[in-house]
């Protein structure tokens, strides 16, 4: 049986990449798919506690069902919101825009 | 999950040696596939090690006993939303690109930052003693599955799809443009 702790530790190393990449990333459609990086650590965690604590109801399994509908969501709007950007700005290099910007 | 371990169980090999075996590799290669998405200097290739990274994710889930939720992050990530970031890098990234990577300054301060939240997170997880719970009822089957999220969890199930209706409709207003 592999322990709980690895699960949570492949999590936690797949968050920190997620904030690497958010961070470190200037085109939009990266920093998206590190947020979708991150949203899968929470989701491994979820699972992870929901089979080592016993939920008898799978509470773990629904939540991470409901993250990963919501995950979809976010990633559509984002997408979307990334393609108007393009339109009206012509780049999706975050650096770059800075219309709003004082 | 099932199927496989009975297979396995005729075999010289004992389960538990089985799962260990083929755990580690599986968590190292999502590891590995996920650096290789934050690292990539094209971004298309970045999205492919990302559908990579999301299939590595569902074989994690197959370990957790969440069979069901192995085959949704393949039907919903890898075939929906690695599919939808595709289309969005076909039509916003210009042929003459310009480099991904910021500067060597601010590289270091996100590795630095990913790597306090990974130490501080580990830290926690290796002092923390973990209790678990009723080993017998940990496994859910996809019918006790579908029963709890029919019933007792059918409010935010509704609330769920009107998350989704939302982002249907904001979408198109949001990619619709400036009306002529």
């Amino acid at each position: 049986m592999i322990p709980q702790s690895h699960f949570l530790i492949l999590s936690a190393l797949l968050f920190s990449i997620g904030v690497f990449g958010i961070l470190t990333r200037k085109n939009a459609i990266g920093i998206l798919m590190s947020i979708e990086l991150i949203l899968n650590a929470a989701n491994i965690n979820l699972i992870t506690f929901g089979k080592f604590l016993g939920s008898p109801d799978g509470l773990g399994q629904i939540f991470a069902l409901f993250v990963i509908a919501i995950a979809a969501a976010s990633a559509v709007v984002g997408l979307g919101l990334v393609i108007s950007i393009y339109r009206n700005a012509k780049t999706i290099l975050v650096n770059k825009l800075n219309l709003m910007k004082w | 999950m099932s199927g496989l371990i009975q297979v396995l169980n005729n075999s010289l090999l004992s389960q538990d040696a089985v799962i260990k075996a083929t755990f580690y590799p599986t968590a190292f290669l999502t590891i590995f596939f996920a650096f290789l998405v934050v690292m990539s200097r094209s971004i298309f290739h970045s999205v492919i090690y990302l559908a990579f990274t999301l299939i590595g994710i569902a074989g994690i889930y197959l370990y957790l006993d969440a069979e069901f939720l192995a085959i949704v992050q393949v039907l919903i990530y890898v075939g929906a939303i690695v599919t939808l970031f595709i289309f969005t890098i076909m039509l916003t990234t210009q042929a003459d690109t310009e480099p991904i990577r910021g500067t060597v300054r601010r590289m270091w301060a996100g590795a630095l930052a990913g790597f306090a939240i990974f130490l501080i997170l580990s830290k926690v997880i290796t002092m923390t003693t973990w209790h678990i719970g009723l080993p017998e009822a940990a496994f859910v089957n996809l019918r006790e599955l579908g029963r709890s999220l029919m019933s007792k969890y059918a409010l935010p199930f509704e609330v769920i799809s009107l998350i989704s209706l939302a982002a249907l409709v904001g979408v198109i207003v949001i990619g619709r443009g400036r009306k002529r």
